[in-house]
């Protein structure tokens, strides 16, 4: 079938885009000497009283075994191998592996994006689309001047106010994860992760306080995330819809007798979503990257810690490298989906190219 | 050019460049707005880490550490402006190049080019910004470890036996700006999408195949004929890109990556000061005046980046 064909050619192409993408860093990273690249292969438990001549050997050591010295097709093969195998390296200022230092930190930043996505992406459908149908109405320069305000707040400035209203003078509020009283219990003995997202664990493990108190911290970085994104899309939708309502079939439509919004919600918008779906797929890495800084900003413990981390006193390149790579990879699997999404929104895309 | 007297025509257009020019000005009178041979620290006592209200010697008050917030705002327009022209002056020339010659050769390396292109958008700024800051640190200290000084860097820099040759190497590892050549490597594929689609529909015009058919050799067309013609829309994205990556770069330093910048460091030191028990008009200098600023820029630049949009629509162009 079509769909399956062109499903799992877009998956091809996001594994090589990965392949480039960690060939380019690795290369990068070949920048530094063969003694400096044996820091991404440092072993857990270093003897805490080591001579200058064992240290030696031991990187000797590490070089031979991991190819360090050969040629850059025969590294990155082999560290792309050991990639595979889970081994990413230890990070000494994450005091654990980096494969499990970023798998255990993902639900969080998976759950905040989630929240995030199924605020604004309605939201901005919507505006976008009650917006591009009136164009120069009430709602389209509502919108308009709304969209323009959100653009030019940046999450650094927005965090803030949001942090001064909804926080300090209304505690409706809070940064971080979860409260003092219900952090504990994520560690307790009776609580099972079933899903990684603390909103519907709560649930799961029958403790909706729990849940409440997630949402109440998810409230903020979600509600931060989302308004500079609802602009963006909005912005796409409109102009997409303004373009489709141009189309002649718009206007056969409403000859026939199809009431407006039919016309509207069925058969615009639906034609207009491949524009918005694409731009979301271009600009998958930049609502990554405002993830990343929200949950900086909020102090929410997601993927960010890791990339914080890494930047401590101590060098620490496995860390590093670990969240860039796992970073592009979230961002790949994003852009996949919405390219599925994409073929399953708009018919014509499912002919054969 | 049409172009130049449709952008003035209109009153909308001038509000950009209008806030884009004061911003230069600014910059380039800085030492005469905020002169730094003055005596700034006042009377006031460097050990009080409490912000000052607005007084003769400090028109916007002090943060914490008794820095007058007029001369982080004044002195931080050159920064502000080196970083954005800057960089974005070198993503412009990349992308734009690769964009251009992509689209001119067409088929299979055109595929291929733009293949890359879309691999690059896939990977987040902010790792690669960690990411080079971390290869910035490690070569750091992979060179003082070669030097067997492990050390400070201030121990490194007043040591006067170490070699003479290796101070200038620390000195540059330290001061390649990691956010710069993070944005210089990674924003650059924006620029060359759109090239790539606008030469793609100038190829074959007639003028172009005019070029060819006249002998033409291939640089010749690419640079005197193609690259002119299609570069209106990614002037827009330049003008635009300028403002927000001196706010990106903002947010970034404000976070805690890349070296900080005047403006950053302000809005780091008054951070905990915004919210006193008071209320949030207490000390609103603290953040305030920056805030704005940062907003003003970024807005002034996206405005021209319009104005220009609105030139160069054919749509509207009258003659």
């Amino acid at each position: 079938m079509p769909v399956f064909r062109r499903l799992s050619f877009s998956i091809l192409r996001s594994l090589l885009t990965l392949v480039l993408i960690t060939a380019v860093l690795y290369a990068t990273v070949m920048l530094t000497p063969p003694e400096t690249l044996a820091s991404l292969y440092m072993p857990e438990k270093t003897s805490p009283r080591m001579t200058e001549e064992m240290y030696e050997a031991m990187i000797q050591d590490i070089i031979e075994k991991y190819h360090l010295d050969d040629p850059f097709p025969v590294q990155y093969v082999y560290w792309a191998g050991n990639l595979l195998r889970g081994n990413w390296g230890y990070s000494p200022n994450l005091q654990e592996n980096v494969f499990n230092g970023l798998t255990r930190r993902a639900p969080a930043t998976l759950e905040l994006t989630f929240y995030a996505i199924i605020i604004y992406f309605p939201l901005g459908l919507l505006s976008g689309v009650t917006a591009g149908n009136k164009k120069s109405g009430i709602a389209d320069r509502l919108f308009r001047t709304t969209a323009f305000i959100a653009t030019s707040l940046t999450p650094m400035i927005l965090a803030i106010i949001m942090m001064v209203v909804f926080y300090i003078t209304l505690r409706w509020f809070a940064p971080g994860r979860l409260g003092t009283a219900f952090a504990p219990l994520i560690e307790a003995e009776g609580y099972k992760a079933y899903t990684g997202f603390i909103t519907i664990d709560g649930l799961l493990n029958r403790n909706p306080g729990l849940t409440v108190d997630a949402l109440r911290h998810l409230a903020m970085p979600a509600i931060t995330l989302a308004f500079a994104q609802w602009a963006i899309l909005g912005r796409i939708t409109r102009a997409a819809v303004i373009e489709e309502n141009q189309k002649e079939y718009i206007t056969a439509g409403r000859a026939r007798g199809l009431r407006e919004s039919t016309l509207a919600w069925r058969y615009a918008l639906g034609n207009a979503t491949g524009p918005v779906l694409t731009h979301t797929i271009l600009s998958a890495a930049s609502l990554m990257t405002s993830v990343f800084v929200v949950e900086i900003i909020f102090n929410y413990p997601g993927l960010s810690t890791v990339g914080v981390k890494s930047l401590a006193f101590i060098p620490d390149a496995p860390s590093a490298m670990g969240f860039a790579i796992y970073s592009t990879v979230l961002v790949l699997i994003l852009t996949t989906l919405l390219d599925f999404l994409k073929v399953v929104v708009d018919p014509r895309l499912r002919e054969e190219s | 050019m049409g172009i130049t007297r449709k952008f003035f025509s209109r009153w909308q257009n001038w509000i950009g460049l209008f806030m884009v020019l004061a911003f230069v000005l600014i910059a380039i009178f800085a030492p005469l707005l905020s002169p730094k041979d003055v005596e700034t620290q006042g009377v006031v006592s460097s050990y009080l880490r409490v912000p000052q209200p607005p007084s003769p010697d400090a028109p916007l008050g002090r943060l914490p550490d008794q820095t007058s917030v007029y001369e982080a705002l004044v002195w931080g327009t050159r920064d502000a402006l080196k970083f954005g022209v800057g960089v974005t002056a070198v993503v412009f020339l990349v992308g734009t190049l690769i964009g251009a010659v992509a689209a001119f050769f067409g088929g299979r390396v055109n595929t291929l080019l733009m293949w890359a292109v879309d691999s690059f958008l896939a990977f987040p700024i902010i790792a690669g910004v960690v990411f080079f800051q971390q290869i910035n640190h490690n070569l750091l200290v992979d060179l003082l470890e070669s030097t067997e000084f492990a050390g400070f860097y201030s121990y490194v820099v007043q040591n006067p036996t170490i070699l003479e040759s290796v101070k200038p190497l620390f000195t540059l590892f330290m001061e390649i700006n990691p956010t710069a050549l993070a944005f210089a490597l990674l924003m650059w594929m924006p620029y060359a999408r759109v090239m790539n689609a606008s030469v793609m529909s100038n190829k074959q015009m007639e003028f172009v195949l005019a070029a060819r058919v006249s002998g033409a050799k291939k640089g010749r067309v690419i640079f005197r004929h193609l690259i002119p013609n299609a570069i209106a829309p990614v002037l827009v994205l330049a003008a635009k890109d300028v403002g927000a990556l001196v706010v990106l770069q903002t947010t970034f330093s404000f976070i805690g990556l890349g070296h900080p910048t005047p403006w950053a460091s302000a809005l780091l030191s008054g951070k905990d000061w915004i919210f006193s028990p008071k209320g949030i008009v207490t000390y609103w200098w603290v953040f305030l005046p920056i805030t704005v600023a940062l907003i003003l820029f970024g807005v002034g630049w996206n405005l021209l980046g319009d104005g220009l949009i609105d030139a160069m629509n054919p749509r509207t162009r009258q003659t």
